[in-house]
């Protein structure tokens, strides 16, 4: 087998795992500006599913929800996130190690286990379900992911400029602002971005923590499916996929993901 | 006077003695350099005068304040890093003017200041650039003009001029001086580069493992090294070791060096002579020519005496008429004999 | 001496470190412990109920089979659905990292990387309907073979495990393609000039360089692949219970919350039983 047949059967190979990975995305997103309720062929193209979906107050307000605890959860998030970072990254203390391997426990340990523990908890303290459980519980989640992001960021800043700035008479606060943000700002960007999609796409723990009733989007796609499916479930889902997609080609921008800079 | 003066310092890196009981003054106005192998602590003593290095003991004053308990930002000091530092996401002026807009100066005392600090170091067309858009030489003269503008009590400068190619190495330290000597601030720098700080100290201190070896006016420590590591650290030396006799040092092959007190003995290359015939020098001791090796104007010999290398330094016109090999003389004048006290 | 400057840098890291740590353990880690604390509990302790320490809840574990039974069943369905991620991924990210060069490269890791970052939830339905009886594929399926076939493949095992696979291929292909891109192209020139063949290359050379990055992608699908329920329910339906989806219900519809807690105990155990096996590889597969 020559090298360039090789080359085409792999391009071929990449094409297919592409078709896997989109093909039901795109069936369903079709499927949203199809005529039939029962999801039957022949195709006859409709907007009514996304007409009525800007009736269902339902849909609308947990979509609104979901928006505004995304975007509250971002902001916690990015500024707790990046405090943390620079001070892991400026200072030497003994346990910093530990305080680093800390960050991996709400990654690496499935929701269903997080969730339910914060349940537990919050309900032991009295906090109950609720939004302010569900944004206690998303920034938990964000962080990690903001100060992985915001630490990779930094890695690539050079020391010395913080010890010029020092050397300059700058106080940490002073050369926080004017040296090292500027140079963390495409890291702070895309962590905040990273954070707004954990939370906005955020089920697991918010189908535990949410109150019925007053659900975020997610929750109720699911609770809704379980009792069947409409084209109008179709219609939101292809919007929520097409703004977290379109929210992770930002970050994608921003943390230097094809290696450029 | 000493503008910088620290007393007994002492800085460990786990087993490490970074900084070895150091204890130094560095006179006002003066152009210092601080020399040493890598791991010698060179570093650590700058950065431990800047602040950025707190010593586990010992006393670190400037202008006769003490600054142990005083944060790098307030200490008064300007720093020249061996990779500049420059702030990528300023220009050349909004760099220059970073230090006096911490300290709340006035927009026009700014401009005024800035543009004389660009001025000086031969930069004021360049202001609205941005740093990756200089040269290496031009960087070089940004972290001057930023670390002076603030006119700081001293100025502490890190292998300044090691990011640079020979030549443009040259011009700077001559810009370097010109600089140094017309704002007349005290200056503390760092270098591996021998020749470097023999050109433009006016002092020199020599470290070794954390420690001081030796300090004072560059030809005082190159004529008189007075320990091995001095000798050959700083520029060429050749060491005979040998025992000590009424009439000097007597080699292992039975040459006496005379007028040598010391055990060991050490010459350096460009003092040496040679000689096929037996020279009328009152030092002098007979080995075989092994190499002869073109330099242009100036020529290297390598001798083989019992086994060691011998090097000499000559114009090259000198070593022409020598054979390719076969042995020689080389000798010495008795003041070039330089007694080793360690 | 110098301990003013030291002190007020640790104040200022304590200030910067403090408000994220205290989030993070208020919403994270005091859960986990009081978890650890339910499980060992006959009934939740608010709502003035009656309750006292027990090992009940893992003595239910451990008596009947059915949970035992159920924890093999999630962690099959773990191992298969990591080994097809693998075994399909790794591949396609070898594809990318030395077959694709340039800009088209990044474009289609991209592309590849995307569907990872959007809604798993919206994702797993959009299976539900390519894949329900005379859904979307029954009938691309029946246009193309002459013969009449019924895939229903909708709440099946197999359903499970291809929803679960399109969850957590990116995965495996991301952390298989950092590894293989690291791989310096001159080693492989090397190998061949010394007259290796393909096939002693793979198994000698890209293999043990790029095992870190294969097991990192391995266990990062393992693990939430064993604590779903999610996926199971929707596409399994009847068939879909799993050890996740039993948990599910002990706090939302059985309402057993210590027997849930010690359920969920259990699997964390498992879970950080096999982080700590493979986390001097996972170290490694950061550099």
């Amino acid at each position: 087998m020559s090298n360039a047949f090789l080359a085409h059967l792999g391009r071929a190979y990449v094409g297919l795992i592409l078709f896997f990975l989109y093909a039901p995305i795109l069936v369903m997103a079709a499927m949203s500006f199809n005529a039939s309720e029962f999801y039957q062929l022949p195709f006859s193209f409709t907007t009514d599913w996304y007409a009525k979906l800007a009736g269902n107050r339902e849909i609308l307000s947990a979509a609104w929800r979901s928006v505004w605890i995304a975007v509250i959860v971002t902001a916690i998030a990015t500024s707790l996130g990046t405090a943390a970072s620079i001070a892991l990254f400026r200072y030497d203390f003994p346990g910093k190690r530990v305080l680093q391997v800390l960050l991996f426990p709400p990654i690496a340990i499935p929701w269903l286990i997080t969730g339910t523990a914060m349940l537990i908890f919050f309900f032991g303290i009295g906090l109950g379900r609720g939004t302010p459980a569900v944004i206690l519980g998303h920034v938990a989640l964000a962080l990690p992911y903001v100060i992985v992001v915001v630490s990779a960021r930094l890695t690539s800043f050079d020391r010395t400029l913080e010890e010029a700035a020092r050397s300059l008479g700058a106080s940490p606060w002073q050369i926080t602002r004017a040296v090292t943000v500027p140079w963390i700002l495409p890291g702070i960007i895309a962590g905040g971005l990273f954070a707004f999609a954990v939370s906005f796409d955020q089920f697991v723990v918010s189908y535990f923590l949410s109150e019925p009733g007053d659900s975020t989007l997610p929750v109720l796609i699911y609770t809704s499916i379980r009792k069947g499916f409409t084209p109008e479930i179709n219609a939101i889902s292809t919007i929520i996929i097409a703004v977290s997609m379109g929210i992770m080609l930002l970050a994608a921008r921003y943390s230097n993901f094809g290696g450029e800079r | 006077m000493a503008m910088v003066r620290v007393e007994h310092l002492v800085k460990t890196y786990g087993a490490a003695r970074a900084l070895d009981d150091v204890t130094l003054e560095f006179p006002d106005g003066g152009f210092f350099g601080l020399l040493g192998p890598s791991g010698s602590g060179k570093t650590t003593l700058l950065r431990a005068i800047a602040g950025f290095v707190l010593p586990e003991t010992g006393r670190v004053f400037i202008d006769d304040e003490p600054v142990e308990n005083v944060p790098v930002e307030k200490r008064g000091i300007g720093m020249v890093f061996q990779n500049y530092a420059l702030f990528p996401n300023m220009t050349v002026a909004e760099n220059v003017a970073f230090g006096l807009a911490v300290r709340k100066v006035t927009e026009a005392e700014k401009k005024r200041r800035v543009a004389e600090a660009l001025e000086l170091v031969q930069l004021a067309a360049f202001g609205a650039r941005k740093p990756h858009q200089l040269s290496g030489g031009q960087r070089q003269r940004v972290a001057m003009a930023r670390a002076i503008v603030t006119q700081p009590r001293v100025l502490l400068l890190d292998e300044p001029l090691s990011a640079l190619d020979k030549a443009l190495r040259v011009d700077m330290q001559i810009e370097l001086k010109r600089i140094q000597r017309e704002i007349g601030i005290t200056t503390i720098f760092v270098t591996h580069d021998q020749e470097e700080a023999l050109t433009l100290s006016d002092r020199i201190g020599i470290l070794k493992d954390g420690r001081l070896i030796r300090h004072g006016p560059p030809r005082e420590v190159y004529d008189d090294p007075q320990d091995s590591f001095t000798a050959t650290f700083l520029g060429d030396a050749r060491i005979f070791s040998g025992t000590v006799e009424a009439g000097g040092l007597r080699l292992a092959d039975g040459t006496l060096v005379p007028g040598v007190r010391t055990p060991t003995v050490a010459v350096r290359p460009e003092n040496l002579h040679l000689s096929v015939a037996e020279p009328d020098l009152p030092c002098r001791l007979q080995a075989r020519l092994g190499q002869k090796i073109f330099g242009g104007a100036l020529g290297t010999c390598l001798l083989d005496w019992r086994g060691e290398v011998i090097k000499v330094l000559g114009r090259d016109a000198d070593f022409r008429d020598l054979p390719e090999s076969g042995p020689v003389w080389v000798g010495w004048r008795p003041e070039h004999s330089i007694q080793m006290s360690g | 001496m110098a301990t003013t400057i030291a002190g007020q840098d640790r104040l200022r890291a304590v200030t910067l470190l403090s408000p994220a740590y205290l989030w993070l353990t208020v919403a994270v880690f005091l859960p986990l412990s009081a978890m650890a604390f339910f499980s060992f509990l006959s009934d939740v302790p608010f709502g003035g109920r009656d309750w006292h320490v027990t090992l009940d809840n893992y003595r239910a574990f451990f008596e009947t089979t059915t949970y035992a039974t159920l924890l093999w069943k999630s962690l099959k369905l773990g191992l298969i659905v990591t080994a097809v991620s693998v075994i399909v991924g790794f591949p396609c990210a070898w594809v990318l990292a030395k077959v694709v060069k340039g800009r088209s490269r990044e474009a289609l890791f991209l592309l590849v990387i995307l569907p990872f970052w959007s809604n798993s939830l919206v994702r797993i339905f959009s299976w539900a309907i390519v894949l329900r009886g005379n859904g979307v594929l029954d009938r691309a399926v029946n246009a193309v073979l002459p013969w009449d076939v019924k895939l229903n493949l909708m709440f099946s095992p197999t359903a499970i495990v291809i929803g679960l696979v399109h969850s957590y291929l990116p995965y495996v292909i991301l952390t298989s393609y950092l590894a293989l891109q690291a791989i310096d192209d001159s080693l492989i020139e090397a190998a061949r000039s010394l007259g290796a063949k393909r096939r002693t290359i793979l198994w000698r050379l890209i293999l043990p360089l790029s095992a870190p990055g294969i097991i990192a992608g391995a266990v990062l699908i393992f693990v939430p692949v064993v604590g779903s329920f999610m996926e199971p329910r929707l596409l399994g339906g009847r068939l879909g219970t799993y050890y996740g989806t039993v948990i599910e219900d002990q706090f939302v519809a059985v309402f057993n919350w210590p027997l849930g807690a010690a359920l969920s105990f259990i699997l964390l155990a498992v879970v950080l039983a096999i982080l700590a096996a493979a986390s001097p590889i996972l170290k490694r597969a950061r550099t």
